[in-house]
């Protein structure tokens, strides 16, 4: 009997095996698919890539995207190629920078709410997170005008200052819940020990962290590097236009350059799927540090 | 090494909550004390406003001979020991134990020295390379205990640093903190809800309730002469029996009455009486190893014995729990374990009445 039983079970763990892999393929294959088809776009031909029956993979690896795309020269319908070098250069220091200024701040703001007490504390703390719920669009005017009479329209502080304005509070939240999941008697611990408050945020907390630091820092990132409304909107020079709006640009009233579009889109894709690889240890403990103790 | 003196401390947090009033305690040196009461009655929050970690509301605080009011816990000489370890996770044990002393820039081999010595004190050497979450819960409160000592610190605070062991761990390690205290001869300061650990470890007892101390006063005192019912009824497993009597004299006797039972009082405690509680109800406190049923024991006292009925009994092994109701009144007896009552037996027993302890109904103090 026990025997039976015990084939029985892993004929059941067979099969459900089986069951789990053809789901888990299915799901990448719709997530991968787009992506496959942005790679293929980008080292196709455009008589590849328009013909029928679709080509899955071309004929011949055609490299002269990539060259325009750097290089500049003329697109398809005849027109200049923007240059897209110091657009991805923008979007680098532009998000680069907003996660900079959004985690020194949002870390030590996130501290202060979860640790300390002062006059207005919770009310503060309920108005920044209020702030995050308010539509982003509805603050685009008012920011325009904002950045126009401080003379910073086209400037990359200007893209910096209105990603920080509307990721910070996603910042303080996240990093405040995350202090918050620290034991305090770790903290009174160190104080004994002999550390000040500052040397209690930078040697314990922070080391503590890392798991929050790293996926609050990734999600600051992408925000800012996606984001192509306000960047639309704000910046109107090559010189500080930033990834997503030149890649729209590869859109012109005649015509839609697909190959060089889909190959900026590869380019623009590469940097946060590096650092989510990089990182990526990090993000699945930041997950779940949250669900058990320790 | 130093004395603690508390003066007049108070402690209220915002919104009015009173979590300490008016504690005043001289701690000598190399004492060990022994903050004892139910949850919420303001031990951790004295022992943290002596650590520093609560700032005192009002009041004076003395280490040796120096007030600490205003200086952090950093410059107090003090090591504590927290209740969930407080381990540094992202560091091993030896940077755990030793980072205490790497702020205070000590030299290097003076840090490795101490480290090992109190590693090899709480065998712990083994363990120094890995990380607080390789370590199992009792290795953890060995290493939090180390992070204590390797500091030599003038006291030690220790806030229920066993509640969160298994209770074969807690004995043991409740023999080895006191082993532990003789050898670093140091004053302690130990917070603890568990009156067990209190009676057997403390030189002195701090009874407390609501903020207020209950009493103060070495184990064997607190146990035979608590200062009122909150004490006597905390200190004790299975606690004191309350029973609600009247005192009254009769022919030159002084009894109490309750139910149809009648007792006296044994001479040495009626002079110690004020008389003004004649004729007057108070409560009657008697420890359960001092209600008998020996039968040779009762006939030789027959002015202290009366009948009751069995509920429940409840062998222990090397003793035996009765569990009795009279008129109203529950009654627990802690008997030999030969005894034979059976429940629902009808039987005699008797007070010890040299044991007994009287309060007053209202204040609940102690009334001789």
């Amino acid at each position: 009997m026990m025997f039976e039983s015990g084939v029985n079970l892993m004929k059941e763990k067979t099969s459900e095996k089986i069951i789990t892999y053809v789901l888990a393929i299915l799901l990448a294959i719709v997530i991968l698919a787009p992506f496959y088809w942005l790679v293929i776009s980008s080292i196709s031909s455009k008589a590849d890539l328009l013909s029928t029956p679709i080509n899955f993979f071309p004929k011949k690896i055609y490299t002269e995207n990539f060259k325009k795309i750097f290089t500049g020269g003329l697109n398809i319908s005849g027109g200049e190629v923007p240059p897209f070098g110091t657009a991805l250069k923008n979007s680098i220091v532009v998000a680069g920078l907003t996660s900079i200024v959004c985690m020194i701040v949002g870390s030590l703001a996130g501290y202060a709410f979860a640790r300390m007490r002062f006059f207005l504390d919770n009310q503060l703390f309920v108005l920044i997170i209020a702030i995050r719920m308010l539509p982003e669009i509805a603050t685009i005017i008012p920011l325009y005008f904002i950045m126009k009479s401080l003379n910073l329209i086209n400037t990359i502080t200007c893209l910096v200052l209105v990603y920080t304005s509307f990721t910070l509070p996603f910042v303080i939240w996240m990093m405040e819940s995350y202090f918050e999941t620290i034991p305090i008697e770790i903290e009174d611990a160190a104080a004994i020990d002999g550390l000040n408050r500052f040397g209690i945020f930078t040697r314990i907390m922070l080391p503590l962290s890392l798991p929050g630091i790293v996926t609050t820092l990734i999600f600051t990132f992408l925000t800012a590097w996606d984001e192509f409304l306000f960047a639309l909107i704000m910046t109107s020079t090559y010189q500080s236009k930033t990834l997503t709006v030149a890649i729209s640009e590869f859109t012109t009233r005649h015509m839609i350059d697909y190959g060089l579009m889909m190959t900026g889109g590869l380019l623009a894709a590469l940097p946060p799927m590096l650092i989510a690889l990089v990182l990526q240890k990090y993000i699945i403990s930041g997950l779940t540090s949250g669900a058990i103790k320790g | 090494m130093a004395s603690v003196v508390l003066k007049n401390v108070n402690k209220i947090f915002p919104g009015d909550v009173k979590a300490v009033i008016d504690f005043n305690l001289e701690i000598k040196d190399k004492e060990f004390v022994v903050l004892v009461g139910p949850s919420g009655c303001g031990k951790s929050t004295t022992l943290r406003m002596v650590a520093g970690l609560e700032e005192i509301t009002s009041g004076e605080i003395y280490i040796g001979d120096r007030l600490v009011n205003d200086i952090p816990p950093k410059d107090r000489d003090i090591a504590m020991v927290f209740q969930n370890y407080a381990l540094y996770p992202h560091m091993n044990v030896y940077d755990n134990m030793a980072f205490g002393l790497k702020l205070r820039k000590l030299p290097r081999a003076k840090i490795d020295a101490r480290v090992k010595e109190a590693a090899r004190i709480l065998g712990i050497e083994d363990y120094l390379n890995r990380k607080p979450k390789a370590l199992s819960g009792g290795q953890r409160q060995r290493v939090a205990l180390g992070r204590a000592i390797v500091r030599e610190p003038k006291v030690f605070l220790m806030d229920e640093p066993l509640s969160n062991l298994d209770a074969k761990l807690r004995v043991l390690m409740r023999t080895e903190l006191s082993k532990l205290h003789n050898r670093l001869q140091t004053t302690f300061i130990y917070v603890t809800h568990d009156q067990t650990e209190a009676m057997t470890m403390g030189d002195r007892i701090v009874v407390m309730k609501d903020g207020y101390v209950y009493q103060v006063d070495t184990p064997k005192n607190i146990y035979d002469h608590p200062a009122n019912i909150f004490v006597a009824s905390f200190i004790g497993s299975p606690q004191m029996n309350f029973i609600d009597v009247k005192l009254f004299a009769e022919s030159d006797k002084l009894y109490v009455s309750f139910g149809n039972a009648k007792l006296v009082i044994p001479d040495e405690i009626k002079n110690k009486i004020n008389p003004s509680y004649m004729g007057k109800e108070v409560v009657m406190g008697i420890r359960p190893e001092d209600i008998h049923d020996e039968p040779a024991l009762l006939e030789r006292y027959p002015e202290y014995c009366f009948y009751t009925n069995v509920d429940v009994v409840e062998l222990m092994g090397s003793e035996t729990f009765l569990y009795m109701d009279f008129e109203g009144n529950t009654l627990t007896a802690r008997v030999d374990p030969g005894s034979s009552a059976q429940p629902g037996d009808k039987i005699k027993i008797g007070f010890n009445m040299n044991k007994v302890h009287l309060f007053d109904k209202d204040t609940t103090n102690r009334i001789f």
